[in-house]
């Protein structure tokens, strides 16, 4: 075999020294879709590195690969003999990312020169290199390249080139990766983001572009070439990388980031420093907390809230007492959080995919919590003796301002605002003690503003004085309660279909007559009220158990139901594609629906650039949108993801949208699209 | 207080059942050290392979493109042959799968495979698996051909990635390179750790 080889080499470079070169050497090398030359001076300076390469010519359309290929393909391999001359390791212009199918590799869009430096030995008066390369060419299809090159150059008192060969050899070391302290970008962080995930945070250095600069991992064998997902704030940009499955957790890796014109390596960026992770946390908690502070304010709890706090004005009340209250609150609201997180745990650990605003996914809870609002604003408004009774009772009793709380986190859950989404995203992938912490941070947070409240007489005094304000102002918060009782039913109506409205406003009815029944007849009426609202609470619920029909929703005005392979071919197609993870029961994911993504302006601007709308619709309990959900490092909604054209990777937009984020999305992505055709 | 305890057990309980019931979540990838992810194929001769048939035993799974170079390199080497008939021999169960839709490159009809399996002498538990809507592809996470798995008789992936560490398609290159695959079966068939239990596949693009 070797004596066959030797053969055809000896035969194939006596052709050549014959047919091809003058000078004996084969200075090309050629395969399909692919020519190789060389990008060298005629002659070398004595002494100096000069900065040489293989120039590829690559066809139309078909590639070759980067240090690290990505999915599939292979880098390019030179095995370089170099005679009186000493040869550095090959730099590598940085790459594009080349999605092919579901795949993404790392390489280059037409030509590109790998390149290296030459030192000639002291003394030399001619250098000469002997070059076995490998390369791989693909399209979607692979053919692999072989040749072997040659160089030989007199050395000189300085080096000679061609113009034109000079400038490209100038044109591909300004993209090879300059060192780490010239770059614009640096690394301040990299943590472990939930199972399988690794993420990079980087900020600028000085001023800072407006480029969000792509960012490429060095090692194949550890972080997947798939975009990672890029979430922006404040100048810094986190980068989540998809780690290669089964590989092992690195102390350091090494990156290229890039601004599209120029390229720097982040080498040896460190791992998950255990102070930063305690940082990130940090963060998180404050945002919780921040979040269940606003929680306050949110339409389904601010009523609750409010009416509580006037039982606490009365004249009997005492400082101490009303101390007393609001701890009893805070405690109902901690354990509550506590209860649902522990819950939601328990099933994270038994593999469920579940997500916060879970419970709301299930029609009994649903109609549980109609019933309550039903009845509180029955008896805000007055209608409701026994409720008024049971007020005042829950103003002094210690179960009630518990239940307060019980029912504060209860009717805050579709009321996912600002800082909640990520402290809870990430609440799912931290360890259990450290997503518990989270859990109590928001409880703690909606609780402060009452306890403060209660604790604070100061504060409380500047409050008007009790007086006949307080009943109408309560008749007046009843109709939010109404509002919310209507809501609930169009949710329960997108749980159970249309049979929803009906079951619901059937108890609703029964329970008022009920309540009449008690009202104006003798005790024996009383008992039968009791017994036709224990009859039909118990003939709805039984209702329930229906099973929901299956209601496909191919298209709703533009909008898809969620369709993992048409996102994916879309997304093969370089098809911009927006996201919106919502949910009936989620007010916030409701007003940004009605009043941003289905204005006018912005359907048309979604039209006009053919942007697959999908709607993927969390209201029941979906384990494929969850696991969606989880990927973005969300278990809530709202949440709206946008893949620019030809990204793999979403962009995540803020829970409270504007039009003008929208339009912004399609002036960024042209701008981006018109970085991308000034490639050479 | 009771009459308030009784409607929060119920709802535990009514939010519990329905996600008790849900599926796990399955990621799509076969990881080391994970349960392996179920499959049900048919062979080129009709016969159908479940993950639950090799329960019990050892089974080595790898992704086939008679037109890739890098399956090629392999091939026409002798080497992959050469693998399969030493662990075969062994006990181990190895299965050779076609994951190219109908019309994509390395699509093969099944009595065209029957004819590829014996002109690339292949030593498998059984002729080529077709699986040309690329669900077990997708399932395992087949990047490319070749793309290798050794699942364990416990049903756990032990190993996953590139037949060896060498990703040039030259096939001279083969008896240098260190094999990921047999090494990884022969640590775990003598009862030791494997050393590397992922690498990145190398190879033509699976055609889904």
């Amino acid at each position: 075999m070797s004596i066959f080889r030797c053969g055809v080499k000896a035969i194939l470079f006596a052709a050549f020294v014959i047919l091809a070169h003058p000078a004996g050497a084969q200075s090309t090398a050629s395969g399909d879709h692919v020519r190789v030359r060389w990008l060298a001076p005629d002659t070398f300076a004595q002494g100096n590195a000069e900065t040489i390469g293989f120039y590829f010519e690559v066809d139309p359309g078909w590639h070759v690969y980067w240090r690290n290929a990505g999915d599939s393909g292979a880098a390019p391999r030179f095995d370089i003999r170099a005679v009186d001359a000493e040869v550095g390791d090959i730099q590598w212009p940085f790459p594009v990312r080349l999605p092919i199918e579901h795949l993404t590799n790392l390489g280059y869009e037409g030509d590109v020169t790998y390149l290296f430096a030459l030192t000639p030995k002291a003394g030399a008066e001619r250098v000469a290199l002997d070059v076995n390369l490998e390369w791989l060419v693909c399209k979607v299809d692979c053919i692999p390249g072989f040749g072997t090159m040659q160089l030989s150059r007199p050395v000189a008192q300085q080096a000679n080139w061609n113009g034109t060969d000079r400038a490209l050899r100038d044109r591909f070391q300004a993209r090879v990766p300059g060192p780490q302290e010239q770059s614009p970008w640096r690394a301040v962080e990299m943590v472990e983001a939930g199972a399988g995930q690794l993420r990079l945070a980087i900020e600028p250095t000085g001023e800072g572009g407006a480029v969000v600069p792509q960012v490429f991992p060095v090692d194949g064998e550890l972080l997947a070439a798939a975009e990672p997902r890029v979430e922006s704030a404040q100048g810094r940009v986190d980068y989540t990388f998809t780690r290669v499955p089964g590989a092992p957790l690195p102390t350091a890796a090494d990156f290229v980031i890039s601004d599209g014109q120029r390229a720097w390596l982040l080498d040896a960026i460190p791992v998950g420093a255990a102070a930063q992770q305690w940082r990130a946390l940090w963060l998180l908690l404050l945002a919780a907390f921040a979040g269940g502070m606003i929680l306050n304010l949110m339409p389904c709890v601010f009523p609750v809230l409010s009416i509580k706090l006037f039982g606490l004005m009365g004249p009997g009340a005492t400082t101490s007492s009303r101390v007393g209250e609001g701890l009893r609150y805070s405690a109902g609201v901690l354990a509550t959080f506590a209860g649902l997180g522990a819950m939601l745990l328990l099933l994270r650990a038994g593999g469920a995919a579940v997500g916060w605003g879970f419970q709301l996914q299930s029609a009994p809870v649903v109609l549980l919590l109609i019933l309550l609002f039903w009845l509180m604003g029955l008896s805000f408004s007055g209608v409701f003796e026994f409720g008024h009774r049971l007020m005042n009772m829950a103003g002094r009793s210690h179960g009630g301002s518990f239940a307060t709380g019980v029912l504060a986190v209860f009717v805050a859950a579709p009321c996912t605002g600002p800082f909640m989404g990520a402290a809870l995203g990430a609440a799912v992938t931290l360890p259990a003690a450290q997503a518990m912490a989270i859990f109590l941070a928001l409880g703690a947070g909606l609780a402060a503003p009452f306890l403060l409240l209660c604790a604070s007489p100061a504060v409380l005094n500047r409050l008007p004085a009790p007086g006949p304000w307080m009943e109408k102002l309560r008749q007046l918060l009843a109709f939010p309660l109404y509002a919310t009782v209507i809501w609930l039913l169009w949710v329960l109506g997108r749980i159970l279909g249309e049979s929803g409205w009906l079951i619901g406003a059937l108890l609703l009815l029964a329970v008022v007559f009920a309540l009449w029944l008690g009202k104006s007849f003798g005790r024996g009426a009383r008992v039968a009220a009791y017994m036709l609202v224990a009859v039909a609470t118990a003939a709805v619920f039984g209702a329930l158990r229906t099973p929901p029909p299956v209601a496909p929703q191919s298209a709703d005005r533009g909008w898809h139901s969620y369709d993992k392979l048409a996102i994916e071919q879309a997304l093969a197609q370089n098809r911009p594609v927006f996201i919106d993870y919502t949910a009936a029961w989620c007010i916030t994911c409701q007003v940004n629906k009605k009043l941003v993504l289905e204005s006018a302006s912005v359907m048309d601007l979604f039209r006009a650039n053919d942007v697959l709308l999908i709607r993927a619709d969390w209201t029941t309990q979906d384990a494929e949108i969850t696991a969606a959900l989880s990927a973005l490092g969300r278990n809530s909604v709202p949440v709206y993801a946008w893949y620019a054209p030809g990204a793999r990777e979403p962009e995540l937009l803020p829970q409270i949208l504007q039009e003008r984020m929208i339009a912004a999305l399609f002036t960024e992505s042209a701008k981006f699209q018109y970085n991308e055709d000034e490639k050479p | 207080m009771n009459g308030k305890r009784l409607p929060i057990h119920r709802l535990i309980r009514k939010i519990l059942l329905p996600f008790l019931a849900a599926p796990a979540l399955a990621l799509a990838a076969a990881i080391p050290g994970e349960p392996a992810p179920a499959f049900s194929e048919v062979d080129a001769e009709g016969k159908s392979h479940s993950l639950e048939d090799y329960k019990g035993q050892w089974l080595v799974i790898e992704w086939f493109n008679k037109d890739c170079p890098y399956v090629r390199k392999h091939y026409g080497s002798g080497n992959m042959q050469a693998l399969q008939k030493k662990y075969t021999g062994q006990d181990v169960n190895w299965l050779t799968v076609i994951s190219s839709a109908k019309g994509k490159q390395g699509y093969l009809e099944p009595a065209q495979a029957m004819a590829v399996a014996a002109s690339h002498s292949l030593n498998t538990s059984a002729p080529f698996l077709l699986d040309s809507d690329g669900s077990m592809g997708r399932a395992y996470g087949a990047k490319t051909t070749p793309h290798m798995f050794v699942i364990n008789p416990e049903g756990k992936v032990v190993y996953a990635g590139a037949i060896d560490d060498n990703d040039s398609a030259n096939p001279a290159v083969i008896p240098q390179s260190n094999n990921y695959v047999s090494a990884a079966l022969d640590a775990s068939l003598s009862g030791q750790a494997v050393a590397v239990a992922s690498s990145r596949a190398y190879g033509c693009s699976v055609k889904y």
